[in-house]
């Protein structure tokens, strides 16, 4: 019930870490405990649409189902736009 | 195009646990105890708080946080039955107060002269069992006029909850609620709990309830 808070807060630690890089931002991932209260599909759909906000320029959520009460932002993935070597 | 992988590892809730964290630092400072009120809307929070401000408020220093969706109604209702502030807040549609918001209600209180805190959180049985507030003790009001097997439709809250208080036992007598088939359910889920049962209407199980409280207060260390 409460998906949008944690998007919301998911948000705030990725552009915390990532800083002017955020808008680089292509794939969060996160995992979801099955005793976190978070519903996974719902957590997505909130995610995707604060991702799409500045500083942000659309990014994919990525959830991934855990065992017990664990909620954690696991990994991040940036796009420097460069081409590969 | 170059993608770099940024292992993150950090518990969403974390900043939340930091402000709780912060929270219960104020209150151990001052000597004193929190005890975070959640149940269902409508179980019976503010009634049960009016009865135990008018009763032992001044005795206990009782002082309150109100969390509601909309409205300041709560905090007005208690506002009667005690000289001392209601903090209320508003969420503006969250279903769950949070750590920051208690801390921030904090500074409308005068600690000083409080050695019980009542945080009456947003009416939900689902998202305020997530959210950590800094309280010593989560106290889960479970009325007679819901259903038996309301913990194991919501257990997160029965699981993380200290004590369960059956409302509303008045009406035992005109509703088909078999209070022992609730009990045996929340024990199911929570083995560690205990249970209390008043009719705050009634002022039934009332004595029982201060004297918790009292012991509670009693309980907990002298602030510094």
């Amino acid at each position: 019930m409460h998906e949008m808070s944690i998007a919301l807060e998911i948000a705030r630690i990725a552009e915390d870490r990532l800083g002017a890089a955020a808008s680089q931002l292509v794939t969060v991932s996160v995992e979801v405990g099955d005793e976190s209260g978070i519903e996974p599909a719902n957590l997505e759909f909130c995610l995707e649409a604060v991702l799409a906000t500045p500083p942000f320029r659309g990014a994919e959520a990525e959830v991934v189902p855990v065992r017990g009460d664990v909620l954690q932002l696991a990994y991040l993935e940036v796009d420097d736009g460069n081409p590969d070597d | 195009m170059a993608i770099q992988t940024i292992e993150v590892r950090e518990r969403v809730m974390a900043r939340n646990d930091e402000f709780a964290a912060q929270v219960r630092a104020r209150l151990a400072a001052k000597g004193i105890v929190a005890i975070n009120l959640v149940s269902s809307p409508g179980a019976g929070k503010t009634m049960l708080l009016e009865r135990t401000l008018a009763s032992v408020g001044e005795e206990l220093g009782i002082s309150v946080i109100t969390g509601d969706v909309q409205t300041q109604n709560d905090a007005e209702r208690l506002a009667a039955y005690t000289s001392r502030i209601v903090s209320a807040v508003i969420t503006g549609g969250a279903c769950h107060l949070d750590a920051l918001q208690v801390l921030t209600a904090l500074d409308a209180i005068d600690l000083d002269s409080t050695r019980l805190l009542f945080i009456e959180n947003v009416g939900n049985l689902v998202c305020p069992a997530h959210w950590d507030l800094g309280e010593r003790e989560k106290i889960v009001l479970f009325s007679v006029t819901e259903g038996e097997d309301k913990p194991l439709k919501y257990p997160a809250m029965f699981k993380r909850a200290d004590h369960v208080i059956m409302t509303k036992t008045d009406l035992l007598a005109h509703v088909p609620f078999d209070l022992h088939h609730a009990i045996a359910n929340a024990r199911r889920v929570n083995p560690q709990l205990s249970f209390l049962e008043v009719s705050a209407l009634r002022a039934w199980g009332l004595r029982e309830w201060f004297d918790f409280l009292r012991y509670a207060v009693a309980q907990e260390p002298a602030g510094t």
